[in-house]
């Protein structure tokens, strides 16, 4: 369990963290989910004391994080699979990691196995690859079986198959009744790794909830081919719906159900070929949410009809 | 405030992590051939130049100092290691891992300074007492000689010693205030070969006072059996090398404690 309290942390006069208050519970994956430089690892670093909080403070199973005895064996934590110094090899590194939170010398092989590099557990960790080193930090994070497990963006370098083994640890770990707390600023990855989801925008609480939740409570649209568009069109528009997009393929609609569209056309005696509803994408949940709140962000292009 | 077997694990941990890395081991032998090989290559010369020596260097010769003169070569090798034990961890990004595993910021850099304190300590002994005994050797039969028995003597050879272990840890400070191992090292070059040169240009009543207070004047005076004109003794070098490094560890301990260690410099 993790609690966020009224974080907030400055760097001089930038604010890289506003007043964050949430929690992450165990037994579910919990993903973190913002833009990048939302200020998901600053979170992430105060949570585990790294960096220091200008206001409010953030708790692991109750305790600030610097108070923990041995933290590793409560709290796992893959923040940069390259930060570990390229001269020594994983098993070393692991071994002065377990000898310091007095973790039996076995439980390095134990781990190394489990990622599936024990293979080159005798290789130095500056000729890793990207997708090995996030091998490694997992490792690490699992040294001490610890019931809170933190990682920041944890797909990153990981090819196909590694990604699709990830989520499984992570719901593996999330099963075995562990709090999994995971940031990414992939929305996709989040709609199938995570079960909660908390949204963050430049350092601000945005929304969270389940993503079945997020992406209900969005707007869907209805995708509508029918004989006559343009009088669908106008139907649609006097029945306080809004035509988001007309072209050959249909009209996409907003405001209505398709329930509604098809009592509309039938009323008016249009004949309809196609009447889809279109549930938003948590993709466009997403970016709808955190429009705004992008700090590096290009120009998004403002679609023709509004919103 | 430090959990005492806790603060065992820590060190264990940094022990091993001092000993698997490359820089560690090279410092370790650069500083065994310096102090070793430069001395005998001193103590070889000095004894096949002895007949040709002038009266006042014969009467004033040192035969202690003289075969530990490698050790004042060597302190740039025990400094490189001080400063990359702590300043690797920042190069690479580790000390985020560290920390992690080892929250509590003074027990961190005990087990850190014990490693480093007890390593550089029995690597600095070791290799002044076999310059010492080796150059001894060589000037044996042509160039007085000095025992070991000798009290005064063995202080000398053993304040050598300490002096490359006190370096370590002084090369350690400024390696945690600055956290980047090219500006620590060149701090800690600066502060033993380039001050002594600005000392150059004070007038000569000044340049007295101010390069006796030197590191390396400081060690000098520690590795003689007699002060040297315009030195500190034995004793009083030590204890003013000792106050340099527990000052500059103190600021560097509250910066350390201060500072957030998640973000990239």
């Amino acid at each position: 369990m993790i609690k966020v309290d009224h974080l907030t942390k400055r760097y001089g006069d930038t604010v890289a963290v506003d007043d964050l208050d949430f929690e992450v519970k165990p037994g579910v994956v919990t993903g973190f989910l913002g833009p990048n430089g939302s200020g998901k690892s600053t979170t992430m670093r105060i949570i585990l004391g790294l960096d220091h909080a200008s206001k409010g403070q953030a708790t692991v199973n109750g305790v600030r994080f610097a108070e923990l005895k041995d933290p590793i064996r409560e709290v796992g934590a893959l923040l940069d699979a390259k930060a570990v110094h390229p001269g020594r090899t994983a098993r070393n590194h692991l071994r002065a990691l377990a000898a310091s939170n007095q973790i039996k010398r076995s439980r390095v092989d134990e781990v190394l196995d489990f990622v599936g590099i024990g293979s080159v557990a005798n290789k130095k960790v500056g000729t890793f690859s990207l997708g090995m080193s996030q091998r490694l930090g997992i490792a690490g994070a699992l040294l001490g079986d610890p019931g809170v497990l933190l990682f920041d963006e944890p797909v990153n370098g990981l090819d196909p198959e590694g990604i699709k083994w990830i989520r499984d640890f992570f719901r593996a770990l999330a099963n075995e009744g562990r709090t999994v707390f995971v940031s990414s600023h992939l929305m996709s990855e989040m709609a199938v790794s995570a079960d909660e989801i908390i949204v963050i925008g430049r350092g601000r609480f945005i929304t969270s909830g389940s993503v079945n939740d997020l992406t209900k409570n969005a707007e869907g649209t209805v995708l509508a081919r029918a004989s006559n568009h343009d009088k669908l069109a106008a139907l649609v528009t006097s029945n306080h719906g809004t035509v988001h997009d007309s072209n050959d393929e249909g009209l996409t609609i907003g405001g209505l159900t398709s329930d509604q569209v098809g009592q509309l056309a039938f009323d008016a005696g249009i004949a309809i070929f196609e009447l889809t509803p279109q549930r938003a994408s948590l993709e466009e949940v997403f970016m709808d949410l955190t429009a705004g709140a992008v700090e590096y962000g290009a120009q998004r292009q403002v679609p023709a009809h509004g919103e | 405030m430090v959990n005492e077997s806790t603060l065992m694990a820590t060190t264990r941990s940094e022990w091993i992590k001092f000993r698997t890395v490359r820089s560690s081991i090279m410092g370790v032998i650069v500083t065994v051939l310096l102090t070793i090989g430069l001395g005998v290559l001193i103590t070889t010369l000095v004894r096949t130049h002895w007949s040709q020596l002038s009266p006042l260097r014969i009467a004033t010769f040192d035969p202690v100092s003289s075969s530990l003169r490698g050790s004042l070569f060597a302190q740039f090798a025990v400094g490189v290691i001080g400063t990359l034990f702590i300043t690797s961890e920042y190069t690479s990004g580790s000390i985020r891992t560290t920390l992690t595993a080892v929250p509590n910021r003074f027990r961190l850099i005990g087990g850190k300074l014990i490693v480093l304190f007890i390593s550089m300590l029995i690597l600095g002994e070791f290799v002044c007492f076999a310059a010492f005994l080796i150059g001894q050797r060589i000037y044996l039969g042509v160039v007085p000689t000095a025992s070991i028995t000798n009290g005064t003597v063995l202080r000398s050879v053993v304040l050598a010693g300490l002096y490359l272990a006190l370096l370590a840890l002084f090369a350690f400070a400024l390696g945690l205030i600055l956290r980047q191992s090219a500006a620590a090292i060149s701090v800690f070059v600066s502060v033993l070969l380039i001050v002594p040169i600005i000392g150059l240009f004070f007038p000569q009543n000044w340049q007295n006072d101010f390069m006796r207070f030197e590191p390396s004047t400081l060690g000098v005076s520690m590795q003689s059996p007699f002060a040297p004109s315009n030195s500190f003794g034995a004793w009083s070098a030590t204890l003013i090398l000792l106050a340099y490094v527990v000052g500059t560890m103190i600021v560097a301990v509250v910066l350390f404690q201060r500072r957030d260690a998640g973000s990239n410099q």
